[in-house]
């Protein structure tokens, strides 16, 4: 008769929140790598930075650090650390202090030293930090007392502070990392993941799930979810149908054309917010015929931009006239009328003595906030090409092998493109087209201009806005002149719910985070 | 001229025309014969009837449904996918593709199976027993397993299918090849042929062939229908035919992108699959039963 | 009988080193460095690379370093993930049960319903019954199992809402792996959800089993019949039917035991496709078994991880090839009569 009565009971399910992710983060430290994806999985969940940005407004707020200032000749920050902040505890690791300046001393002296005992267990380096010269940047950082810390410049950088908030900064523990190297396994540290954010990191099973539990000892408001799973769903379809059964409760990057579905039904919510990013296609500018500017200008012109908002975006992305999307306060609209014009693409070709041209297009295997799908966009151009009497070969590996391979740099044009990691307009210039960001593989056009160098400096080393603005948009200027790069899209990011997910904050860059939200519990399910 | 009726039995039919008039009795198997007919002429002009490229994208008529839905236009017969491509048209040259290469599989997995089943089948002793064995262990490993193992060392590609489906299919033609060459050769018929002076070519040739021919027949049928899912199955999961190709299983794959949306994207390039291989298989149940009586 | 059982152990023995000679002839052919194919070990240190040259013998020729593969895989030695640096054996003994769990499922569905409606197709002397069974089992045999499964999760998960159509279990339920079979693990766990995380599993299985028993339903149904029809021809069913015995009683006693070995031997020879479909299945629904595990393989390029997985699937179906056939012939006593047969 029990055994009826449990059949007959609504279904019972643990309190907790499950996020169908798109895909295996490749590592659980994000200061080693720059994709979404394992941003996604980690910076927010399982670590906390110096400083963050606050979503609303844009303005930097306290995390780790309680307050912080900067010198008056701008080349010293101090910070002053919050008091008692444990970190995560976990089987192979608990603590037996609090939070203090020798974990933030770790943090940034494993990037910027080259001696440190942990700079090589990183075996992909640490590409964020290497695409905009941190190390180069940082001349030193030095522990005052316990909880005091000064980070000494070699020149002046108004975007230093906003790069210090990025997802990529994130704070480990010394203690554990001093730990592991004594069992000589120092990369358990980016494997089983210790910080000091909301979620403690459980368990990993690759191509099925991430398990996170509620860190009760988090320094901020605890998490409201118990129990946090990311499931990882490689196809977009599927992550929609496994929200529509109810599987999942948030889910990301919808393809365009799934809203229509969405809005059919009742119980899901879309949350979108324009992005602060850009989809571009990427020409290898070390690279026979593609070094020729006429070459890349030819290509530019063949591309009809229209037909991939139209297909891929189902227009709900704003036509890309430069590297910097309508968000920011650099932008500026440089439409020119003669975007799209096979003919004067023919001719430019004929004039670099070009022909019977066969590139290859790299095109990402998974979904990003700013292509929902490579693969069509790779199509669309495919054909574009084909009418100027260009060949093109499609090529696509599984995500893990495509960025190894892509940083062997013996591709063509690759289709790819950038996710701001905080409002600064400098990030969408020196971490993708920068001299520093070719040798971190971050420069996927690896075009190397010192000129253009020299620009994006000048512009780092004034504090005022309207002036900082002149200088980015020559920069655009010298990018639609060189042709590095071919940017087609500023895309949304969407966020789908069910409705029984509240507090559910979409910001326009930067990985996701399941602090604040929570769940309504219903009964009907 | 007629030969004059001596007696008053009707004449017994040959072999052949015993198999073809059992076969047409059976109207399922009738049917599946003209499918296959009508395949392997699509197959061959296909790409003539075609109205579209299988490539051309026509960005003003994204994901239309087919003609016979009130949005359906009637320049898209079945319709467009994502693209803007015309899916009657991908379809005509995915025949070419799907069922025309599970053709040419077949036929180069029969001739090659067909040589070195019959060679070892004519053996005796401890050769054959070794390349039995090794044949069963070339069977058992599935030819999905196979493939991947081609594609492992291959990488992806149309070209590599038919390696990989190739050498998945071959075993099973040289097994059964093998198989019942090597059962017909303890038979007394044919001890009484060698006995009558017929070297092993002409025992082969003119006394166990004959007897093999219908194990062949089968055996054909069986395999294309296994390759043309075999093919599918591989652009599906995006092993053998890459993204822009009409191949029938890639198709099926690059619709998975909008099933919610655009669910015929999917429908079409799937029931065109089981179309070729249903025929294929109601052709070979035919034949089967057909030849029964002959076999026993 | 023992020699006949000898002779079935030495078939397995030299069939399964066939394999492994096959899969060690390909790692010399991936596109990759010989050691990096054999470990999975991305750029060895030195000390590294002397271990794997000793245990692979790479300076000998390829006989011996045959038979040091042959060690090291016997031995439990798969290499390592390269995308997860894990031991490739670890990960395949956590997939294992998955597959086995959804195998035995789709099979338990086959038979139960096969096997009577195989019965049903036999005894059934309206034209109509039995052309739709076979015209429904002829399909079955022809639909590209990929197709199927995305319209089964289509109808089933998304439009009615019914069922689930993807993965094990709902993510919110943490089962310990005791057993790593799900319906067995979610019994057993002490959590206060238990029963409902048994239901939940219990419904996620449904439309992956569904999917991949098409193929053994056919088969099962298709030879049912064809054996009940040839059993039923014989005499001493006539002969029980002359004594006056029940139709019934005729079927379920004498004829369907008889009927059934030859339907055993139908499901022995299809074990390969099924291990096919059931790749292409857990590919669809995202079961975490061990075909999901080895197409994920091959998109990561992860070499052992293909090796593993081809060496383990094969050898499973060698396995149970030789099983079946044994059985069969344990059953059957009129195949004991070539046991000793010079074949």
């Amino acid at each position: 008769m029990s055994g009826l009565l449990v059949a007959c009971s609504p279904q019972q399910l643990p309190s907790g929140l499950v996020y169908c992710s798109e895909g295996n983060p490749e590592s659980f430290n994000p200061q080693l790598v720059t994709s979404g994806t394992t941003i996604d999985a980690t910076s927010h969940q399982i670590y906390s930075r110096l400083i963050d940005y606050d979503t609303q407004s844009g303005k930097l707020v306290p995390a780790l650090a309680t307050s912080w200032a900067m010198s008056d000749d701008g080349l010293s920050y101090r910070f002053t650390l919050r008091e008692n902040v444990q970190f995560q505890h976990s089987s192979r690791f608990i603590p037996s202090r609090y939070f203090n300046a020798d974990d933030v001393l770790f943090s940034f002296n494993r990037i910027i030293d080259a001696q440190h005992p942990y700079h090589f267990v990183s075996r992909t380096g640490y590409p964020f930090f290497q695409s905009i010269g941190f190390s180069e940047q940082v001349k030193k950082i030095e522990k005052i007392n316990e909880h005091e810390v000064v980070l000494y410049l070699n020149r002046k950088d108004a975007s230093f502070l906003s790069n210090l908030a990025t997802d990529f900064a994130i704070i480990l523990s010394d203690e554990y990392a001093q730990q592991q190297l004594a069992l000589g396994q120092p990369e358990n540290v980016d494997h089983f993941a210790i910080g000091t954010g909301p979620f403690t990191l459980v368990q990993y099973a690759k191509n099925e799930y991430i398990r996170y539990r509620r860190n009760p000892d988090y320094w901020g408001e605890p998490a409201n979810v118990e129990m946090l799973v990311f499931d990882i769903t490689l196809k977009s379809t599927t992550r929609l149908a496994k929200l529509i059964t109810g599987d999942c409760s948030v889910s990301a990057l919808p393809k365009a054309g799934e809203l229509a579905v969405i809005k059919q039904h009742e119980e899901l919510n879309i949350e979108s917010q324009p992005g602060l990013n850009v989809a571009f296609w990427a020409f290898n500018t070390q690279k026979p015929p593609l070094n020729d500017v006429r070459v890349r200008r030819a290509l530019a012109y063949a591309v009809d931009k229209q037909d991939i908002l139209r297909a891929v975006y189902q227009n709900t992305a704003i036509e890309a006239t430069g590297v910097l999307p309508p968000a920011s306060w650099a932008y500026e609209n440089n439409k020119r009328i003669d975007d799209y014009n096979p003919q004067k693409a023919r001719d430019l070709l004929k004039e670099a003595g070009v022909a019977n041209l066969s590139i290859d297009i790299w095109a990402m295997p998974v979904a990003r906030a700013y292509n929902p799908n490579t693969m069509k966009t790779a199509e669309l151009i495919q054909s574009d090409l084909a009418n100027i009497g260009v060949k093109v070969n499609i090529i696509s590996y599984d995500w893990s092998v495509f960025t190894q391979r892509l940083s062997r740099d013996e591709y063509d044009s690759v289709l790819i493109g950038w996710n701001a990691d905080n409002s600064d307009p400098d990030n969408f210039f020196t971490p993708i087209l920068s001299c520093s960001a070719m040798q971190s593989n971050n420069n996927r056009s690896r075009w190397c201009n010192p000129e253009f160098d020299a620009l994006l400096d000048s512009a780092r080393e004034i504090a005022d806005q309207a002036e900082r603005k002149v200088i980015y948009q020559q920069a655009e200027a010298f990018l639609a002149d060189q042709v590095p790069l071919l940017s087609f899209a500023h895309a949304k990011r969407v966020i789908l719910t069910r409705h029984d997910i509240s507090n559910m904050q979409v910001t326009p860059f930067g990985g996701i985070s399941f602090a604040r939200t929570s769940q309504v519990h219903s009964e009907a399910n | 001229m007629q030969p004059v009726k001596v007696y008053q039995e009707d004449r017994i039919a040959s072999p052949a025309k015993r198999v073809w008039i059992t076969f047409s009795a059976n109207p399922f198997a009738l049917a599946g014969l003209w499918s296959i007919s009508l395949l392997l002429l699509l197959t061959l002009f296909g790409p003539m009837i075609a109205p579209f490229a299988p490539e051309t994208q026509d960005p003003r008529a994204l994901l239309l449904p087919p003609s016979w839905d009130p949005s359906g236009t009637v320049t898209h017969f079945l319709g467009t996918d994502d693209l803007g491509r015309d899916i009657f048209s991908r379809l005509l040259y995915g025949a070419h593709l799907t069922f025309g290469m599970a053709l040419l599989i077949v036929i180069t997995a029969l001739i090659i199976g067909f040589i070195i089943g019959s060679l070892s089948g004519m053996m005796r002793g401890l050769k054959s027993s070794i390349l039995a064995h090794l044949l069963d262990s070339l069977l058992s490993i599935p030819s999905l397993l196979m493939a991947i193992l081609v594609v492992a060392v291959m990488g992806p590609g149309l070209e590599n299918v038919f390696w990989a489906v190739g050498i998945a299919l071959t075993p099973q033609f040289v097994r059964s090849i093998h198989h019942s060459v090597h059962e017909e050769l303890q038979k007394e018929y044919v001890t009484a042929a060698r006995l009558d002076g017929a070297n092993s070519l002409q025992v082969f040739w003119y006394v166990i062939m004959p007897n093999v021919w219908e194990v062949v027949i089968i055996q054909t049928t069986l395999a294309i229908s296994a390759a043309i899912l075999d093919i599918a199955a591989l652009g599906f999961l995006n092993l053998g035919a890459q993204a822009p190709s009409p191949e029938w299983g890639a198709m099926v794959a690059q619709g998975m992108d909008n099933l919610l949306t655009a669910p015929w994207a999917v429908t079409i390039p799937g029931l065109a699959i089981l179309f070729s291989v249903l025929a294929i298989n109601l052709v070979g149940d035919g034949l089967r039963s057909a030849l029964a009586p002959i076999r026993n | 009988m023992f020699a006949y059982l000898l002779r079935r152990l030495n078939l397995f023995l030299a069939t399964s080193l066939v394999m492994i000679g096959v899969l060690f002839y390909a790692t010399g052919l991936f596109p990759v460095e010989r050691t990096y194919a054999l470990t999975g070990i991305h750029a060895p240190t030195t000390s590294q690379l002397i271990q794997i040259e000793q245990d692979y013998k790479l300076d000998k020729h390829s006989g011996w370093q045959f038979i040091a593969y042959l060690q090291q895989r016997l031995s439990g030695n798969l290499g390592i993930s390269v995308t997860s640096h894990q031991q490739v054996a670890e990960e395949l003994r956590s997939v294992l049960p998955a597959s086995f769990e959804l195998a035995t499922m789709a099979a338990i569905i086959a038979i139960c319903l096969g096997v009577p409606i195989g019965v049903l197709a036999s005894q059934s002397q309206h034209k109509l019954t039995q052309n739709t069974i076979m015209a429904i089992t002829l399909t079955g045999y022809s639909v590209p199992v990929f197709w199927l499964g995305l319209y089964l999760s289509l109808w089933f998960g998304v439009d009615l809402g019914w069922l689930p159509i993807s993965g094990q279990i709902n993510l919110l339920y943490e089962i310990k792996p005791i057993t790593g079979f799900m319906l067995v693990d979610t019994l057993l766990s002490k959590s206060e959800y238990g029963m409902s995380a048994f239901k939940d599993a219990l419904l996620h299985i449904i439309l992956p089993a569904m999917t991949l028993a098409v193929l053994p339903f056919t088969v099962v149904v298709r030879s049912t019949r064809s054996a009940m029809m040839n059993v039923m021809d014989q005499t001493y069913i006539r002969a029980a039917e002359a004594r006056g015995m029940h139709t019934s009683t005729i079927i379920l006693r004498h004829a369907l035991p008889n009927a059934l070995i030859p339907v055993l031997k139908h499901l022995g020879l299809m074990l390969g496709s099924f291990a096919s479909y059931a790749i292409v299945v857990e590919m669809i629904f995202s079961w975490p078994g061990v075909g999901s595990w080895l197409v994920s393989g091959i998109y990561q390029r992860d070499y052992t991880v293909i090796q593993g997985g081809i060496l383990a699937v094969a050898l499973l179906i060698i396995f149970l090839s030789i099983l079946i056939e044994v059985l069969h012939t344990v059953f059957n006593p009129l195949s004991r009569k070539d046991l000793y047969a010079t074949r």
